[in-house]
């Protein structure tokens, strides 16, 4: 038997070409802004804890242009992130009621809808 | 019958004959083709007109066997249910060796790999006491059967491990079709052999290696949805990762 | 017949999926009120708002679920993404890497909420 099977290697590039590919990169990429973000809002809490001094210079940091460019991208990347994870989800955590399987939009759809409480409940406490 | 006037393709198949190539190289060929034209058909007339030597499997061309499956233009799919008037507009069309298998011979994929992981997660209805004959068949309610249906249509073409890059990275992955065979049984109220899979699950190379990019799911030519039968068995998995903390799964640890 | 190994990836896993969650309820909207909301305001009168949420149990947990988890679910993906990246490194350095800081970061916040 002569046999010499062409082995091909998985290129570092394998999901250049495919816009499929593409796209699941983009919503693995979205952790590192969310990921940025979570430690702006450590640094709040740090500020927060060394007192009003502290916590104004945060604040200021916080309005400046550079931020608020850092707030566009990060709120792009949540975005991408909510929408992927309510796609998903659904596929995920299968709710069987007795005989009546829960339809996926369904999930996806109660998703949405704590997403818009929540979202409503955080922006509205904080506008006081 | 009328037929369309007929038209010529190109077709560019990229060709790997082992005893006397060191690697792939493309073959062009042009062929006429008609509204009805499949890739396996314009495969045949290629071998049958231009290129006797061109090694390729088939078998039923109705899309069951699963044993056509190709890279055309760089999408997995059946050669049989993929038609030529739809990449018209492309101009071109490129046929190759399924992704992330070695290349036996020209559109030939070397699926041993593929074949053996489905051997190992015992795909095979488990019962600790097996039921005498006497006692008849097994009676099923369609919710117990809808709970593992879609998981069972698996044609085992390979498509899904041409589509998933982690098994393209790490070929000792067990793969969508593979954990979703497994978790096919797990789900079927009449195997109790849930415990003996679970290692398989259970791994790395089980479905930890996964991370949902959902791309087996998009070409799975019979919509078994292997991405939502390998995550769910991340849950699953997880499950019992907890349960063996405290003792209470069954079987291996 | 080859051997499986049981995976520890659960442990992280779970951290993730939680992650995730508070990652696509609450990161929007929050990002909305530091990005937008809060910056519009006198930082007195935030400060005296946000410490007096801060202390209180239920603010406590907020915080630290909302920083730790996205954290959490962050470092995951990151650490998976490097894999699809074809980028290579010592494995144990990587996780200690991206899981310790997670870890690490969270034991801050935690420390900093009990001082509040």
């Amino acid at each position: 038997m002569n046999r010499k099977p062409y082995i091909r290697k998985q290129s570092p590039t394998w999901w250049v070409n495919k816009p499929f590919y593409r796209f699941y990169m983009l919503r693995e990429a979205s952790s590192v802004p969310v990921f940025l973000y979570g430690l702006f809002l450590l640094w709040g809490l740090l500020s927060l804890s060394q007192g009003e001094a502290s916590f104004a210079a945060w604040m200021e940091m916080a309005g400046s242009p550079a931020s608020s460019i850092f707030h566009v991208i990060v709120l792009a990347a949540a975005l991408l992130h909510a929408y992927t994870w309510f796609q998903l989800t659904p596929k995920i955590v299968v709710l069987r009621l007795g005989k009546f399987r829960v339809p996926d939009q369904w999930v996806m759809a109660a998703h949405y809808l704590i997403f818009v409480i929540v979202s409503a409940v955080i922006i509205g406490s904080s506008i006081n | 019958m009328t037929t369309m006037t007929e038209r010529n393709m190109k077709i560019r198949v990229t060709r790997y004959r082992p005893e006397q190539d060191d690697k792939p190289w493309d073959q062009e060929f042009e062929v006429p083709f008609n509204r009805d034209s499949s890739i396996l058909e314009i495969l045949g007339y290629i071998k049958d007109n231009l290129e006797p030597s061109l090694s390729y499997r088939w078998s039923c061309r109705m899309a069951i066997c699963g044993s056509c499956g190709f890279m055309i233009n760089g999408e997995p799919k059946l050669g049989c249910k993929t038609f030529i008037r739809d990449y018209v507009d492309a101009g071109e069309i490129h046929i190759a060796s399924l992704d992330n298998f070695p290349i036996e011979r020209d559109l030939v994929a070397d699926i041993s790999g593929f074949v053996e992981k489905l051997e190992t997660i015992k795909p095979y209805i488990i019962r600790e006491e097996e039921k005498p004959l006497e006692d008849g068949e097994y009676l099923q309610t369609p919710e117990e059967l809808e709970k593992f249906k879609q998981f069972s249509q698996c044609i085992n073409c390979g498509l899904c491990y041409a589509a998933c890059p982690q098994f393209g990275r790490n070929p000792e992955f067990l793969g969508p079709a593979a954990l979703a065979l497994a978790f096919r049984y797990n789900q079927d109220g009449r195997d109790e052999g849930n415990q003996e899979r679970m290692p398989f699950l259970n791994a790395e190379e089980g479905v930890w290696s996964c991370t949902f990019v959902g791309y087996c799911s998009e070409v799975c030519p019979k919509h078994v949805d292997p991405a939502a039968a390998i995550n769910q068995g991340k849950l699953a998995s997880n499950i019992d990762y907890g349960l063996n903390l405290v003792g209470l799964a069954g079987g291996k640890k | 017949m080859k051997q499986f190994q049981r995976s520890h990836e659960p442990i992280a896993w779970s951290l993730f999926g939680a992650g995730g969650m508070v990652v696509a309820f609450i990161i929007p909207a929050l990002v909305l009120v530091s990005g937008l909301i809060l910056p519009g305001m006198e930082s007195s009168a935030v400060f005296g708002s946000l410490l007096g949420f801060a202390q209180g149990w239920i603010g406590k947990v907020f915080i630290f679920i909302t920083i730790s988890l996205t954290l959490y679910h962050t470092v995951h993906r990151i650490y998976h993404g490097l894999h699809d990246l074809h980028i290579k490194g010592n494995n144990t350095l990587m996780l200690v890497l991206f899981y310790g800081s997670a870890t690490l970061l969270s034991i801050l916040c935690f420390a900093w909420l009990l001082v509040i």
